[in-house]
């Protein structure tokens, strides 16, 4: 359902001390296949390309090289009708804090494409499996991050897609929304759809994912289920994995400025 | 450009939805400027009310007594005062004198003579008071005059028209609706201008840079209407805030300024009646602006307002912040200031290029509508070129806006 074989991506940013164009190699190479009913977990640093994978698959950027294909789709070439197919959530996105959740997941109804009256009983039943039902017309200017959280999830979830981005989607969250959180997700992979998640959070990839990827550098490191790659690192958890591959990339930093 | 509909929708009904800028932006202008032009114009009555009610205080300098008896027969309109110490300017400014006539010694000698004598008046002319003062002399030295010619030609037994070879009866053809769109005409356009690129700054901040600094600007990036149509109905929605917020400032202004007019009838009709004369006519204020003037007017104001609203989400878009979009586009306020205190010039239109400068040419075809003296070759030139600035604004806007690094920031 989601394929993506040779990625490159790279940025052109200015450097603040020398005021001179800088080249980023952002995702260098990156190959990897999310099967539907599959939940792939994406781990790495701050900075290691996660985010901006992510973001090409849900057409919000496009490769430099490579091909991307999501539900069939070039994503490359048609970036517009891929992105129909895709959910997209990332920690610093925010809803528009004049609505109330059910003003503002009938208006990104139609954003999507799906009539208004559907819109708004498919969004009320995603509150309701969120328990934000009762907040469902109160102002959104109030909400703790939280509630933005799980609203935010229900304007993506509302066109039914097929595959499902969450960036960091448990970040800044409390035990309780975490959970219902990952509860979703798992639903989701129950229902069929193919869900790519990125985190920090290592305990809940080894819950949730069904094959993880490590990101280092903008490069994958191992591309299996959690045990295949405790194994392959004898590590017992994916925090030991994250830190020798910290202490890996630091070596091989040392021995390019040698 | 169902996409782009439903981004407009969307960007009208957040904006209304916040009801304090919707105050500020159309109930506040509807209520102020009435109120402030009405105010104006009572103001300026009561001080030239003020002025007319009082003697202007005058210093004689007169040996020889020639207008003393004159102006001392008018208490009303003189009141002759001590010579004061020091400067005539301090005696302005303390109030204690509106003027300084001094009177040639021997004057009354030289009217006897039937001679001219020189009368040399010393007045402020940044000063009210001493400005009516000084007109009040010069009428009062225009009775004078009139008295010693009567009284010369009668002691040489010549016939009064001798002296008045010609006999002026001016009438005013026009009426107060007339100069009101004249002043309409000249000071339109640079409301207009003003109103409308503050109008798109301010909103278009919020929508550019704000939904950037909100982090909302990802959800809509990642719904399937394409970017080039979240451009154009934020740009569409830009544009409909800023015309309505112009409509409503025009038809407040409208307003304000007829009450102004009526203010000013009412005084004129007054002092008319206190004099015993008729006022002037008074004119059809209600017909000010026609629907074509308005209507010509309003489709002279929507490239302007594209091409406005295309730079200021060219900018807004570019900025991390909404403070960092206001800043960025606070030096096209100034120009936008420059180029309307210039259309406000005085006999501007004259100038034989004006038709062809751009955003100029819309100043001079509006003025010259509500002078109702439109050349309409003048008007197509101005629609013409202002229609290709904001299409061409318009796609290099969406152009630019549409690549990744407009949308995706360093610290996105």
């Amino acid at each position: 359902m989601i394929r993506l074989e040779n990625i490159h991506k790279s940025f052109t940013v200015k450097d603040r001390k020398t005021r001179k164009p800088r080249r980023i190699d952002a995702v260098q190479g990156i190959s990897f296949e999310v099967r539907p009913g599959e939940i792939y977990g994406l781990l790495g640093p701050n900075g290691a390309g996660k985010s901006t994978t992510l973001r090409m698959i849900a057409s919000l950027m496009k490769p430099d090289a490579g091909v991307l294909e999501v539900c069939g789709v070039d994503a490359v070439r048609e970036p517009d009708r891929s992105r129909a197919a895709v959910a997209y959530l990332a920690t610093d996105m925010n809803v528009y804090e004049r609505f109330t959740p059910r003003e503002l997941l009938r208006m990104f109804g139609e954003f999507q494409g799906v009539d208004a009256v559907v819109a708004e009983r498919r969004g009320l039943h995603l509150l309701e499996k969120l328990h934000l039902t009762e907040f469902a017309d109160v102002k959104m200017d109030g909400f703790s991050s939280g509630q933005k959280q799980k609203v935010g999830i229900a304007r993506a979830l509302l066109h039914d897609p097929k595959v499902v981005v969450f960036d960091e989607p448990t970040t800044g969250l409390d035990v309780l929304t975490a959970k219902t959180v990952l509860d979703l997700l798992r639903v989701m992979k129950s229902e069929g759809r193919a869900v790519v998640v990125s985190t920090h959070v290592m305990p809940m990839v080894e819950q949730i994912c069904d094959r993880v990827g490590i990101i280092y550098g903008g490069e994958l490191h191992g591309d299996a289920p959690p045990r295949e790659i405790l194994k392959s690192r004898n590590a017992t958890t994916l925090d030991e994995v994250f830190f020798q591959l910290a202490a890996e990339g630091e070596a091989t930093l040392t021995g390019k400025e040698a | 450009m169902q996409g782009a509909m439903l981004i407009l929708k969307k960007e009208l009904v957040e904006f209304f939805k916040d009801r304090r800028t919707v105050f500020f932006t159309f109930v506040m202008p509807l209520v102020l400027y009435p109120v402030l032009l009405t105010m104006m114009a009572k103001l300026a009555i009561r001080e030239a009310g003020e002025r007319e009610g009082k003697p202007s205080r005058v210093v004689l300098l007169d040996p020889s007594g020639a207008l003393k008896g004159k102006l001392e027969a008018n208490p009303a309109r003189f009141q002759i005062v001590p010579r004061p110490e020091g400067d005539f300017l301090q005696a302005v400014t303390a109030e204690k004198a509106d003027l300084q006539v001094e009177v040639e010694p021997g004057a009354s000698e030289a009217r006897a003579r039937m001679d001219t004598f020189k009368v040399t008046a010393l007045y402020d002319e940044s000063t009210g008071t001493s400005r009516t003062a000084l007109k009040r002399l010069k009428e009062a030295l225009k009775d004078y005059d009139e008295a010693a010619v009567k009284e010369r030609l009668s002691s040489l037994k010549a016939p009064e028209a001798l002296a008045k070879p010609t006999r002026l009866e001016s009438k005013d053809a026009g009426d107060i609706s007339r100069q009101m769109r004249k002043m309409l005409g000249s000071f339109l356009p640079y409301v207009l201008l003003i109103v409308m690129f503050a109008g798109a700054m301010q909103h278009g901040a919020y929508m550019s840079a704000g939904e950037r600094e909100r982090g909302t600007l990802l959800s809509l990036l990642a719904t399937r209407i394409p970017r080039i149509q979240i451009i154009l109905g934020k740009q569409l929605a830009l544009f409909t805030l800023s015309l309505l917020t112009v409509v409503v400032s025009l038809a407040s202004m409208a307003f304000g300024i007829g009450r102004m007019g009526q203010e000013f009838q009412v005084a004129e009709a007054a002092e008319a009646a206190a004099r015993g004369g008729a006022a002037a006519a008074a004119g059809n204020l209600s017909g000010l602006v026609t629907p074509s003037t308005f209507l010509l007017t309003f489709l002279l104001l929507v490239p302007l307002g594209f091409f406005f609203t295309a730079i200021v989400m060219l900018v807004g878009t570019q900025a991390r912040t909404t403070r960092e979009a206001q800043t960025a586009l606070t030096p096209g306020i100034f120009i936008v200031i420059v180029l309307g205190v210039f259309s406000m010039a005085p006999g501007i239109e004259k100038m034989a290029l004006l038709p062809y400068v751009p955003i100029l040419n819309i100043s001079l075809a509006i003025r010259k509508l509500f002078s109702q003296q439109a050349n309409m070759l003048e008007y197509a030139v101005a629609l013409a070129m202002t229609t290709g600035m904001a299409a061409l604004a318009t796609w290099q806007s969406s152009r630019i806006l549409g690549r990744e690094s407009s949308l995706f920031k360093g610290g996105d």
